[in-house]
């Protein structure tokens, strides 16, 4: 039993929930992007996350990892500015389908998800440090 | 001779040494919990309770191999309900204080083996730390 290499299947959670903010990130800054590579407005892009068996930590210990990203197929809002390079004939633009509100609260989640897990790392490294100072 | 032995196989030092096991793999418990706070369908795991009951009863009964003998172990925890949609039952403020106390827990046994190697220091050199 090692205290220290929990801090494996930390390690996993960090970078999966700092892929998230990474994603969130994208997200608003294409919230205005009418036309990306494929030609369409941008749609936003969202994570999955599944657990991943540790074996080496003993039965059900669980890391983390980022499964899958995927385009959210909801449709965008349509507003009518003919001004727009990207308006259709009639003057509709189709805007991509990035809510800022859904993106706030994803970051906050992510990140307080990241704080949760370095307070794990700061523990195990007390706990080692502990360890570390008996007998003396 | 006779007294390092003793010292060393005395029921409180072993149960202290078990107790710094199971608190490690506790906190492994705790750190694949809030690593998957936010994955669909996540039980948490916990120390078995089963474990803990059997290290409590041969701790007090002073059976000190049959504490060497305990193996920790975890169970998944499926009976705290989940409170989310998706299935996940970890409540991330309840891990931080099992956390907390569990690294509280642990410096609290190795301040007892300390205090177990710092005696025989003090009968070995004849003088207190």
């Amino acid at each position: 039993m090692n205290v220290l290499s929990a801090t494996a299947i930390t390690a996993s959670a960090l970078e999966a929930e700092k892929m998230r903010v990474d994603i969130t990130s994208q997200n608003i800054a294409n919230a205005h992007t009418t036309q990306g590579l494929d030609g369409k407005p941008y749609q936003r892009r969202v994570v999955a996350f599944e657990s991943v068996l540790n074996q080496e930590m003993g039965q059900n210990m669980q890391g983390v990892r980022i499964s899958d990203i995927k385009q959210d197929q909801s449709p965008g809002e349509v507003i009518y500015n003919p001004e727009h390079p990207h308006a259709d004939e009639e003057g509709n633009v189709q805007m991509p389908n990035v809510n800022i509100a859904y993106e706030m609260v994803d970051m906050v989640t992510a990140s307080r998800s990241y704080e949760a897990n370095l307070a794990v790392v700061r523990n195990a490294r007390q706990m080692a440090n502990q360890a570390l100072s008996i007998g003396r | 001779m006779e007294l390092v032995a003793s010292l060393f196989a005395s029921d409180n030092y072993t149960a202290v040494k078990k107790m710094m096991d199971v608190s490690a793999m506790r906190h492994a418990a705790i750190a694949s919990n809030l690593a998957n706070v936010s994955t669909p369908g996540y039980k948490r795991v916990d120390l078995s309770k089963t474990f803990e009951d059997e290290l409590k009863s041969r701790i007090g009964a002073r059976d000190t191999d049959a504490v060497v003998a305990a193996q920790p172990r975890t169970e998944t925890d499926s009976l705290t309900p989940a409170t989310r949609a998706d299935g996940n039952n970890v409540q991330i403020d309840r891990e931080l204080l099992d956390m907390s106390k569990n690294t509280m827990n642990f410096d609290a046994l190795t301040n007892f083996a300390s205090g177990s190697l710092k005696q025989l220091k003090m009968a070995i050199t004849g003088r207190p730390q």
